[in-house]
């Protein structure tokens, strides 16, 4: 299964603030981003659509059971050790159920400092354009050599208020200067993690956070208009521990548990809302997750790993709003993933196979509500080495797995539809990896090429109508796509080092619903090219880097027609570092060349932009 | 006129994303003019920017379908509520954009673009347009009615109305306007009756819930069609007596209608279990003698989801424009026996016609 990694030098070579900076370095990959440090981020994988993607933090997933969706905005990179995506799954076998139920992971981990009796950590203060700062601080301690905690807090104040050229026709010879109204942010994430080991094989990890975040909703760009005032309230609160025991070459287990509440609060004034206090509408939506998971792994023979996970879940959601003529449903759903695995290594050759059962059960407080599920869906991988001396290595994976339909696709007001049937994705993979040590013009090369083709089918789709719009299961997406990564670096001398990064991502992902007035039109929002390139120079105590993300066109509409095209666009950082001893300063330039792009169309992304940061290790 | 219910933020986000599109023609022309022909509004989408104007010339039977953008160099703004012709000007009410086109009706040249706000500056959000004695009466969805003088282009008094106000009439000098309440806690079951002598509101009406299509006949009678709250209460088709304002039901089901020479053009659908809209029809009904003329006016089977409709008083010719809510949207024409005469594609979603005659 293929595995992209991003961590260390890679990691804060990269101009990026958040986890979908990131993201979209990763071949495959295509980020929507609705623009500046608030606007909602999301990643999706191969075209399969961002609901498809599983986020998970510290080794377990996160949740959202109202839109689906994470918004990677919330995640900084302070504290990030390693941001990994799993195509598919992630190849080890001891792991929560949960991880094999998404078509794709996107998983993130924290930082874990060696043993030092000192405290250690890191002060950093960020200071960007749009009245920006962000200061943070992450202090660890170790309080016996088995024994780590450490706490992190985050801050960002932001205006936000970015200029940005708006179009008054298609040629573009038309425009208006605006900035982005009602854009300010303030959050804060605060974070404390323990770990404790046992033996180098057993530990035991807690981990609380804490997220607080008030921002403006600039929303979409209206034509002769510069009026928004939709704000967003957003608390979190998680907690979760996870026990690994791998003392046994038999037999291995992990259990975890897992607490997530989190409330928003909407709240939008407008002339319109002339019966409501303050012309204000107010939303509120509540959600709680209760999560157990537990995983065995054992060795029968050499060449034989089995493994057996259980994972069980709640989840409830309560939504109220002062524009409310409908009794709000209060739906909740539990879960439960059963998983079997195995997985065969000899010698050249590893083959694994997994199968996993989902049950959910749903009630709501509505009469209607959708029925059980159970379902079984396999997952096949192998993993072949033909050649004796060369690291060159084949590979293949076939997925069957699919989405559940959100609680707004099932239950909001009129708009939900309690018949729905989830989304399902089949994926087939053939790739090959070539990894190599040398001495000579490169030291290390990675490469990878992968062919895939995915389907999409029962889609959960937008039946727009008036009144009120629906969903149902219709429409069905095939994506044929290749994703090309090669990561080179060259030691130079003992003071210098180069390294490079490029990834291109090909894919065709079109409307194969039958008849479709849009059949073989390409998918919204799926650019037929994309990739990305991060180039890192190191000499001495200074640091210097380039990176770019590239899109093709792309289409805003399901027609894939001249008047729905969204223009390609390529955004460029460059960045310099300076280190002494335990002193660090950044400077950043965003967006290099100042490129007016949309990559949701009338949801301007800033201009050139700058960042200034300055740390201070422990 | 639709009612449009708002999302929450997470739905409307995924919503707007995967559908919103524009419509603009690739290689403008601007050397025609608006002389003999339909010219249709199309609302385009909510959060879309691309409310334009189609134009179909009945001499040369061509299709202009950006005409505000090969006159203007620039887009009409987000959602084209409503568009009339009075006098030699098209006034144009754009919802999202918060705007009153003033356009002349012949070149489609902007005379003036009016932005409607209220008194703390903000957006008060034109829905509906009529006009009389000189004057353009704009509907405004906060809950107000307001006048443009049509010589002078300024505005004048303002006086408030029900709750979200939608479509108005003008009929024997007064102004009557339904109100939805589409965004309140509880929403609106009246008609307000504005003396157009003094601008003042005389009084409300109480309908059924959620009005919206209000037109009226020659006798002064008022029809309105109504939505209800989607639920639990149905939506209506009603008739406030000219003289005595008795409501009376009617008792046949009306999506949106039009009313040509004393005959409501009445288009109704529904939506099957998978959501597809079945059951398309197109009823007359004279509502000078208080009878349904037919249930079912023409054979040919309609593309999509009807959108609006509107008669040539000319030619009785019926036009009834349907969408699909993203993409192009499709202008029928049938002739006063149902029969098809042609069609022509128009922009996303077309609300609103006018007919300019030579």
């Amino acid at each position: 299964m293929p595995v992209q990694t991003i961590s260390g030098k890679e990691l804060t070579g990269l101009n990026a603030s958040n986890i979908s900076d990131v993201a979209q370095h990763f071949a495959g990959v295509t980020v929507k981003d609705y623009g500046g440090i608030g606007g909602l981020k999301t990643v999706s994988i191969r075209g399969l659509g961002a609901l498809h993607t599983g986020i998970c933090y510290d080794g377990l997933m996160m949740t959202d059971v109202q839109s689906g969706q994470i918004d990677l905005s919330r995640f900084s990179i302070e504290n990030i050790a390693s941001v990994v995506l799993f195509n598919g799954q992630p190849t080890d076998l001891l792991q929560p159920a949960r991880m094999f139920a998404s078509s794709g992971v996107l998983s993130f981990n924290s930082l874990q400092p060696a043993y030092s009796k000192a405290l250690t950590g890191e002060v950093k203060m960020k200071v960007a354009s749009f009245d920006t700062y962000n200061p943070s601080l992450f202090l660890n301690k170790y309080l016996s050599p088995k024994w780590s905690l450490n706490i992190l807090a985050n801050a960002i104040q932001s205006a936000g208020n970015y200029p940005y050229i708006e179009q008054l026709n298609s040629s573009g010879t038309n425009t208006e200067k605006k900035n982005r109204v009602n854009s300010d942010v303030k959050s804060l994430n605060s974070e404390v993690n323990s770990l404790y080991h046992f033996t180098d094989f057993e530990s035991l990890s807690f981990k609380v956070n804490q997220y607080y975040s008030e921002r403006g909703l600039p929303g979409t760009d209206i034509q002769y208009s510069t009026y928004s005032t939709e704000r967003a309230l957003e608390k979190s609160y998680m907690s979760q521990f996870l026990y690994q025991n791998k003392n046994s070459c038999y037999l291995q287990y992990q259990f975890g548990a897992k607490y997530n509440n989190s409330t928003a609060r909407y709240s939008e004034r407008k002339s319109t809302y002339s019966t409501l206090t303050d012309n204000t509408r107010i939303d509120h939506y509540e959600q709680n997750e209760y999560y157990l998971t537990s995983a065995f792994q054992g060795f029968p023979t050499n060449y034989l790993t089995l493994s057996a996970s259980l994972d069980g879940w709640y989840n409830n959601l309560f939504s109220s709003s002062n524009i409310n003529y409908y009794d709000a449903a209060k739906p909740t759903r539990q879960t439960v993933l059963g998983s079997l695995a195995a997985k065969y290594i000899h010698e050249k050759l590893t083959v694994s196979a997994n199968l996993l059962y989902t049950f959910t059960h749903e009630t709501n407080t509505k009469s209607d509500v959708a029925a059980d599920r159970k379902r079984l869906t396999p997952t096949v991988s192998l993993s072949y080495q033909p050649l004796e001396d060369k690291n060159l290595r084949i590979r293949a994976f076939y997925k069957n797995i699919f989405r559940l339909p959100t609680f707004t696709d099932l239950y909001y007001n009129d708009f939900g539809y309690t018949k729905l049937s989830p989304e399902i994705t089949n994926q087939y993979n053939l790739g090959a990896t070539f990894a190599e040590h040398y001495s000579g013009l490169i030291s290390e090369l990675e490469c990878s090429l992968d062919a895939y083709y995915n389907r999409v089918s029962d889609k959960i789709s937008i039946m727009y109508g008036v009144p009120y719009s629906s969903v149902r299961n219709i429409g069905r997406v095939d994506i044929k796509g290749t994703d090309v990564s090669v990561k080179a670096s060259k030691k130079i001398n003992s003071k210098s080092d180069l390294s490079v990064n490029l990834s291109y991502t090909f894919q065709l992902a079109q409307d194969y619903t039958a008849g479709s007035a849009t059949y073989h039109d390409i998918i919204p929002y799926t650019p037929v090219h994309s990739g990305s390139g991060a180039l890192i120079y190191r000499f001495k105590r200074f640091e210097y880097g380039y990176n770019y993300v590239f899109s093709g066109k792309r289409y805003i509409g399901q027609n894939s027609n001249a008047s729905n095209v969204l223009n390609p666009y390529i955004d460029q950082n460059v960045f310099t570092r300076y280190t002494f001893r335990k002193f660090s300063c950044t400077a950043e330039i965003n967006n290099l060349f100042n490129a007016n792009y949309d990559i949701v169309k009338y949801y301007p992304m800033p201009g050139r932009n700058y960042r200034l940061s300055v740390s201070y290790k422990l | 006129m639709k009612i449009r219910k708002t999302l929450p933020l997470s739905l409307f986000v995924c919503i707007t994303a995967f559908s919103f599109t524009s419509c603009k023609s690739d290689d403008p022309v601007d050397n025609y003019n608006l002389t003999n022909g339909v010219v249709v509004l199309n609302e385009g989408k909510y959060n879309g920017n691309n409310a334009s104007i189609s134009y179909y010339d009945f001499d040369t039977q061509k299709t202009y379908s950006d005409v505000f953008t090969d006159k203007n160099n620039r887009g009409l703004g987000d959602t084209g509520q409503d568009m009339i012709k009075y006098g030699s000007k098209l006034y144009i009410a754009v919802y999202n954009s918060s705007l009153i086109e003033v356009v002349d009706a012949k070149t489609g040249v902007s005379k003036k673009s009016i932005s409607m706000v209220n008194d703390s500056n903000e957006p008060s959000y034109p829905r509906s347009l009529t006009a009389a004695n000189g004057k353009v009466y704009i509907v405004l969805y906060d809950g107000h009615v307001t006048q443009l003088d049509t010589t002078t282009l300024a505005l004048g008094s303002k006086i408030a109305v029900g709750t979200n106000p939608d479509c108005s009439v003008i009929s024997n000098n007064k102004l009557y306007v339904a109100n939805t309440g589409g965004m309140a806690a509880v929403m609106d079951s009246t008609v307000s009756v504005i003396n157009l002598s003094t601008f003042t509101e005389e009084k409300r009406i109480t309908v059924n819930m959620n009005p919206s299509t209000i037109q009226a006949d020659s006798e002064g009678d008022i029809y309105i069609a109504s939505n209800g709250n989607y639920g639990t209460i149905a939506g209506k088709f009603q008739r406030i007596d000219a003289t005595t304002n008795k409501v009376t039901d009617i008792a046949v089901s009306v999506r949106n209608f039009c009313i040509v020479d004393d005959k409501a053009y009445i288009y109704n659908f529904s939506y099957d279990a998978n959501y597809n809209v079945s059951d398309k029809t197109i009823a007359v009904y004279d509502v000078k003698n208080e009878e349904l003329l037919t249930s079912s006016l023409i054979s040919t089977t309609l593309d999509n989801t009807p959108y609006c409709i509107a008669v040539d008083p000319s030619t009785n010719y019926i036009y009834v424009g349907t969408t699909d809510y993203s993409t192009l949207g499709k202008m029928y024409c049938f002739d006063s026996t149902g029969t098809f005469k042609y069609s022509f594609a128009t922009g996303i979603n077309p609300s609103k016609v006018v007919f300019i005659t030579k």
